[in-house]
């Protein structure tokens, strides 16, 4: 739908466009300069950054990444990062998927209310649940485990699962699998070989949404690891925890590696953002 | 959401045929009648290990007087107790006015951005999908990192906000700076957001009463405000509510930057929440504040369930 309008002389049109065009220009400056800042910061030296004015032009250096690279405990975050992510978003598509099929084809006692309980835990403040599965967690011996955390995760990336895929599924025409129950498939043979080979798109995006989820997280994290099983985000907050001293090289190179695979991520998934989102699911 | 009723098969009614025909599978009839059920049995089992169990064991936990030395069952009974403690608490009283406030700042904010950046983003030009997938980084990556950054930028002596202003502003320093910056944090993040939602609102409006406006002779202010704005209303409502339940468990970013202070002036209830529970072991009285912060969360998430509703009915 074009909102500029169709009617004047072919040159206003041409002014219009110029004009939204840098009206556009202007806020994706404003809105990426934090991110052109975070990554210009990474590239000097701590002389640099201390000695030279903030916007001043510079020669940039790796440096910094190579001393993040060179440390123990980015290393160990990424591992750990990696794991958990993975296993909250393999748990949660395990446990999530079947159950999105059948709320979205079977009309059964309690679905509404499973439902509403799935946006409730997706909605309701991390932190409320959070208290009182530390001390559950801490009397069953959980605590500083990945396991933990895993756990944990799966309070936003299931509901998110069975949000995103319930829609995915209802999309699809249902006579699909109504003919192979017709010429004798058993309900799960029909959903194993028919429904799921043709639902792999949705699969890929409740896959990208709930893994950024997991890599973005930090409260969980910051309560249930210790500093061996904490994560990138944990490390981070650490980094810029310390009042004196912060290394800001540090900081600002691991900062851009944390972010650079979300937001590879998220123009893989541009094209499903739209449904998460209106459906609520991402971010928090 | 929505149409919940309509269009689905109930239990077993096509496998009476597939059963007449090949009598004798009753395995595979009774997975089949039960296919539903053994579906969905997982997800109930997960959902009360780590939420149901949790939040009843929170709830129990709120009424007893329990410190983390005594057994998980060994505390003293407190009936109310610890609500009261925390409704006559002053910093737990202004720490959930500050969040109303911060909630409805940033909230309104974010959509007045946002719309702004949808109608922007909905005028058809030739790369306009580079500026849709270039303004929708912000809300992508990490809020710790995204924090971080902020942290820096407004750093008194070497951030990039005091150079190009040309001040020395503490801004993180002092009250009401420091509220500002964390709201602005907010906004920069989310905005875009808000501006996805409305973008695919606006995208989604009937063509034919924009046209016949226009040709009727209305203005681009009137169509707008007359005929846009109204169609995108249901829209705007679902941006809102999901951002005031968003905002109000906002915690990442004011732990990186402020961790709620100077002087409590950013304490919003996560944070006070965190502190009294992760802090000062306090596990009862967070208990509490936390079934509190539980119940306004679900008044939004019953408003929430009621406007989707509504909107995917009509």
């Amino acid at each position: 739908m074009a909102a500029l309008s169709p009617v004047g002389s072919r040159r206003a049109r041409r002014m219009k466009a110029g004009a939204v065009y840098v009206a556009l220009a202007a806020l994706t400056l404003v809105f990426l300069f934090p991110l052109l800042w975070i990554i210009s910061l990474s590239l000097k030296t701590r002389l640099q950054m201390v000695s030279l004015s903030p916007l001043a032009p510079f020669w940039p250096t790796l440096e910094n990444y190579a001393a993040v690279f060179s440390r123990a405990d980015f290393g160990g975050a990424f591992v750990n990062s990696v794991i958990v992510s993975a296993f909250a978003v393999s748990l949660s598509l395990l446990v999530g998927v079947p159950a999105a099929y059948a709320m979205a084809r079977f009309s059964f006692l309690g679905r509404n209310t499973l439902f509403f309980a799935l946006l409730a835990m997706r909605m309701l403040p991390p932190i409320a649940v959070l208290v009182p599965m530390y001390v559950l967690f801490a009397t069953l011996g959980l605590t500083t485990t990945r396991t933990a955390v895993v756990l944990a995760y799966t309070t936003f990336s299931l509901p998110l699962v069975v949000w995103i895929m319930r829609g995915f599924f209802e999309d699809l025409p249902r006579e699909l699998e109504e003919s192979a129950w017709v010429d004798g498939a058993t309900r799960l043979r029909a959903f194993l070989h028919i429904v799921l080979p043709l639902i792999k798109p949705g699969l890929v995006a409740a896959c990208i949404l709930c893994l950024q989820l997991a890599w973005n997280d930090f409260l969980f994290a910051a309560v249930l690891t210790s500093n061996a099983t904490r994560t990138l985000p944990v490390l981070m907050a650490a980094f810029s925890g310390g009042d004196t001293g912060v290394d800001w090289g540090g900081m600002t190179a691991s900062g851009v590696l944390v972010i650079l695979p979300v937001i590879l991520f998220s123009f893989l998934a541009q094209r499903h953002l739209v449904a998460g989102l209106s459906s609520g699911a991402v971010k928090g | 959401m929505g149409g919940f009723g309509e269009a689905t098969a109930t239990g077993g009614a096509v496998t009476t045929r597939s059963s007449t025909r090949r009598g004798g599978r009753s395995a595979a009839s009774w997975s089949d009648r039960h296919f539903h059920r053994l579906a969905v049995l997982p997800t109930t089992v997960v959902m009360l290990l780590v939420f149901g169990i949790p939040l009843l064991f929170s709830a129990w936990l709120s009424l007893e007087a329990w410190s983390p030395d005594q057994r998980l069952f060994g505390g003293r009974f407190a009936g109310w107790d610890n609500y009261r403690d925390l409704l006559t608490d002053p910093e737990f009283v202004s720490s959930l006015t500050l969040t109303l406030f911060y909630t409805a700042a940033t909230v309104t904010t974010e959509l007045l951005a946002g719309l702004g950046i949808a109608l922007l983003l909905n005028i058809d030009l030739p790369w306009i999908g580079l500026f849709r997938t270039l303004l929708v980084v912000p809300m992508m990556i990490t809020p710790v990192v995204a924090a971080s950054c902020w942290k820096l930028l407004l750093d008194p002596d070497h951030g990039a906000i005091n150079a190009l202003i040309g001040q020395h502003i503490v801004w993180l320093g002092r009250p009401g700076t420091a509220l500002l910056s964390v709201c602005v944090v907010n906004v920069w993040q989310n905005a875009p957001y808000v501006a996805i939602l409305l973008l695919a609102g606006l995208r989604s409006l009937p063509h034919e009463p924009l046209e016949a406006a226009s040709i009727d002779g209305a203005s681009r202010w009137q169509v707008f405000w007359h005929v846009t704005l109204p169609l995108l209303k249901p829209y705007i409502l679902v941006a809102l509510l999901l951002r005031m339940i968003f905002e109000f468990r906002a915690f990442d970013n004011i732990y990186v930057l402020t961790s709620g202070g100077p002087a409590n002036a950013t304490m919003t209830l996560s944070m006070f929440t965190y502190l009294a529970s992760f802090v000062r072991f306090d596990m009862s009285l967070a208990a509490a504040s936390s079934w509190l912060m539980l119940l306004i969360s679900l008044v939004m998430c019953l408003l929430f369930m009621a406007v989707v509703r509504r909107r995917d009915a009509t």
